[in-house]
């Protein structure tokens, strides 16, 4: 499903990320890791389209992702350490705009159910610049469940919550695996990781390596 | 999808009027200052009222054209349009379009304050006033979101935006206060007609530079 | 700046360059007439046109090096583009200078909206821009990027840049000498030998800019 071939990045002049290549298939379920600055978010930003890269390429579904229509990024969904979701809109109108962006209507009840089962049903009508770091991980994952996607690119899914968050995102990931979704995340717990993956790729010094 | 774009950023406008009423009390103040620091004549004041109007509006864009892109920085929220499978360009546009309703808004509100703190006659053509005012905003706004998208993600943006828009849009400003001046002064249509014609050319040209150009600008 | 003009095609070019522009500067003084209402002022002519003419030719550089570097994403474009921008200012800074000085004894006064020199001035203050852009806007490569797209935007208003100021102030006296191909032939032959010794001069020096910059580049990697 992805083909990722030597990409590097600089910033400054000081490479990042050095030829790095890997694939992933459909279903497979991959973690990053590796200590803080390696390079593992810009990598999945890059991935995303969000930041662009000095060289190298990125295939997702035989599609360049360099020279591909915008349609061809439609299953692919990125979901990083910020919010990405404006702070002066309600949960409800920010779902509801990320999911019209990809063409996707649903009834509001069943995002209202989302909401409710990650315990934000009384927030709904709140605009999110009053939520807690917590709650905006809770509204992410919800995107992430509502949104149709092939494969989502998470940046550490964890961060922020407190345990019944922890469980509620642990569920929802195992669910979307037994569904065979291709999933590649960005985590710092081991345990976690070797709970969710088929894989694990550990990027140091710029460069890829599995453990 | 343009059309969700627009509908997003009057959305959020409407919602936090920020834009909208940090434009129209900076405007006020702009025409304020005018009033003070010019101590001409009223018979000169009218001659140069064209130059006046659109100094304040080429002020005013340059801040709400800043809060318009700065917003979407805040919770990252640009990298929910970046990463959508939309075309980029329709940001510009959409941009663009809504600018342009939010300058409209805050010339009409602060039309009557300039007016009368100038002690300036209205234009006899109002009709014809309002209509070439309006091509005047859209070539503007056209030029303050396509320099605002390449200043967007650098460190200094509130400096290097009016440090490239003002040389940028001097053919806009020439143009639209050569049109309001023949507006005010009711001189006849073929006067003033190669300004709209270069309003018009500013309009296809940084259209079309910021809707191609846009894919480049967003990326981090 | 030894190692490059230890090249031998360097090093000619240098010489021609020197020994051309000694020719031209002798040429200009004593070859060219003087015309009545002008006198010496009228020589500066030979330096401010062809120094506009290197400065906007150094601008539509910079722009379609702006076009390769955003097609290839090549960090050589980049190079030619950032040297292209540097010397374009450094004569256009050189034409804001000169026209004063020729207007004020033809004009009475340093600066009049002449279409040129207000596209001149308006073109520099962009390129001011860009430079602040290229220092203070962020990592490297992203601000590689929007120069790229500053400089084709900037070239691209031109024509309407100077055609706006050209309607707006036509009662403006453009250029004392202007309609070039009106010009009698001992003004017209030793302008054209001025404009063709600018523009070896402005490759000698976006060559060796160019050079100066991936020395620079070179370094700062193996920093």
């Amino acid at each position: 499903m992805l083909f990722v071939k030597n990409i590097s990045k600089s910033f400054n002049r000081k490479k990042v990320l050095i030829d790095i290549s890997f694939s992933q298939k459909e279903g497979e379920s991959i973690v990053f890791m590796g200590k803080n600055g390696t390079g593992k978010s810009t990598l999945f930003r890059i991935i995303a389209r969000l930041m662009s890269y000095d060289s190298g390429s990125i295939i997702f579904k035989e599609n360049d992702l360099n020279k591909a229509k915008t349609l061809d990024r439609n299953k692919l969904f990125y979901l990083g350490h910020a919010p990405g979701m404006y702070h002066a809109l309600s949960a409800i109108e920010n779902l509801n705009f990320a999911l019209n962006l990809r063409s996707i209507y649903i009834d509001q009840r069943e995002i209202i159910s989302a909401l409710d089962d990650y315990g934000l049903s009384k927030e709904i009508n709140e605009p999110i610049g009053v939520f807690s770091a917590g709650m905006l991980q809770r509204l992410k994952i919800v995107c992430a469940r509502l949104i149709k996607w092939d494969m989502i690119l998470i940046d550490e899914p964890f961060s922020s919550l407190d345990n019944d968050g922890v469980n509620m995102v642990q569920k929802e990931i195992l669910s979307w695996k037994k569904k065979n979704k291709t999933i590649a995340m960005v985590l710092h717990d081991k345990n976690h990781a070797e709970q969710f993956c088929d894989r694990i790729l550990n990027i140091e010094s710029g460069i890829i390596k599995e453990i | 999808m343009f059309y969700l774009l627009l509908k997003k950023e009057l959305f959020i406008e409407l919602r936090s009027k920020e834009l909208i009423l940090s434009m129209i009390v900076f405007g006020i103040a702009i025409v304020l200052s005018f009033s003070f620091s010019s101590d001409l004549s009223r018979v000169v004041v009218q001659n140069y009222a064209s130059g006046m109007f659109w100094i304040t509006v080429l002020f005013v864009a340059t801040l709400g054209v800043h809060r318009s892109f700065a917003y979407e920085k805040e919770f990252d929220a640009f990298s929910m349009l970046v990463t959508a499978p939309i075309d980029r360009g329709l940001i510009f546009l959409a941009k663009w379009i809504s600018g342009f309703i939010y300058l409209t808004i805050m010339e009409i509100l602060i039309i009557f304050p300039f007016f009368n703190f100038l002690m300036i006659d209205f234009p006899l053509n109002i009709s014809v006033a309002v209509i070439t005012t309006l091509f005047s905003n859209l070539a503007v706004m056209a030029v303050a979101n396509l320099v605002s998208g390449i200043a967007m993600r650098s460190n200094l943006s509130e400096i290097l935006l009016p440090i490239l828009f003002f040389p940028l849009v001097s053919p806009v400003i020439i143009a639209a206060t050569q049109i309001s001046k023949g507006v005010m002064l009711n001189e006849p249509y073929a006067f003033w007609e190669i300004w709209v014609l270069f309003l018009g050319s500013t309009i296809i040209i940084s259209g079309l530079a910021g809707y191609a150009l846009f894919d480049y600008l967003v990326e981090e | 700046m030894t190692d490059f003009f230890q090249k031998k095609t360097n090093f000619i070019f240098l010489l021609s360059v020197i020994i051309l522009s000694l020719i031209n500067i002798i040429n200009i003084i004593y070859n060219t007439p003087m015309i009545p209402d002008q006198h010496w002022a009228q020589k500066i002519f030979y330096v401010h046109v062809p120094s506009a003419w290197v400065g906007f030719l150094s601008y539509l550089v910079v722009m379609i090096f702006g076009i390769m570097y955003l097609n290839s994403n090549d960090d050589k474009w980049d190079n030619v583009g950032l040297a292209a921008a540097e010397i374009g200012t450094f004569f256009m800074a050189l034409v804001l200078i000169t026209g004063p000085i020729w207007a004020t004894p033809i004009w009475g006064q340093p600066w009049i909206w002449e279409p040129r020199l207000v596209t001149t001035l308006i073109l520099f203050l962009i390129y001011i821009g860009y430079f602040m852009m290229r220092a203070f806007g962020g990592y490297l490569e992203r601000m590689k990027r929007n120069a790229a797209v500053l400089g084709i935007v900037s070239f691209i208003n031109v024509p309407i840049i100077f055609l706006s100021v050209q309607f707006w102030s036509p009662e403006i006296q453009s250029h004392p000498q202007v309609e070039m191909a009106q010009q009698p032939s001992e003004i017209l032959s030793p302008f054209l030998f001025s404009l063709f010794v600018f523009t070896m001069l402005y490759f000698l020096m976006i060559r060796y800019r160019i050079y100066v910059i991936q020395l620079n580049n070179k370094i700062k990697q193996n920093v």
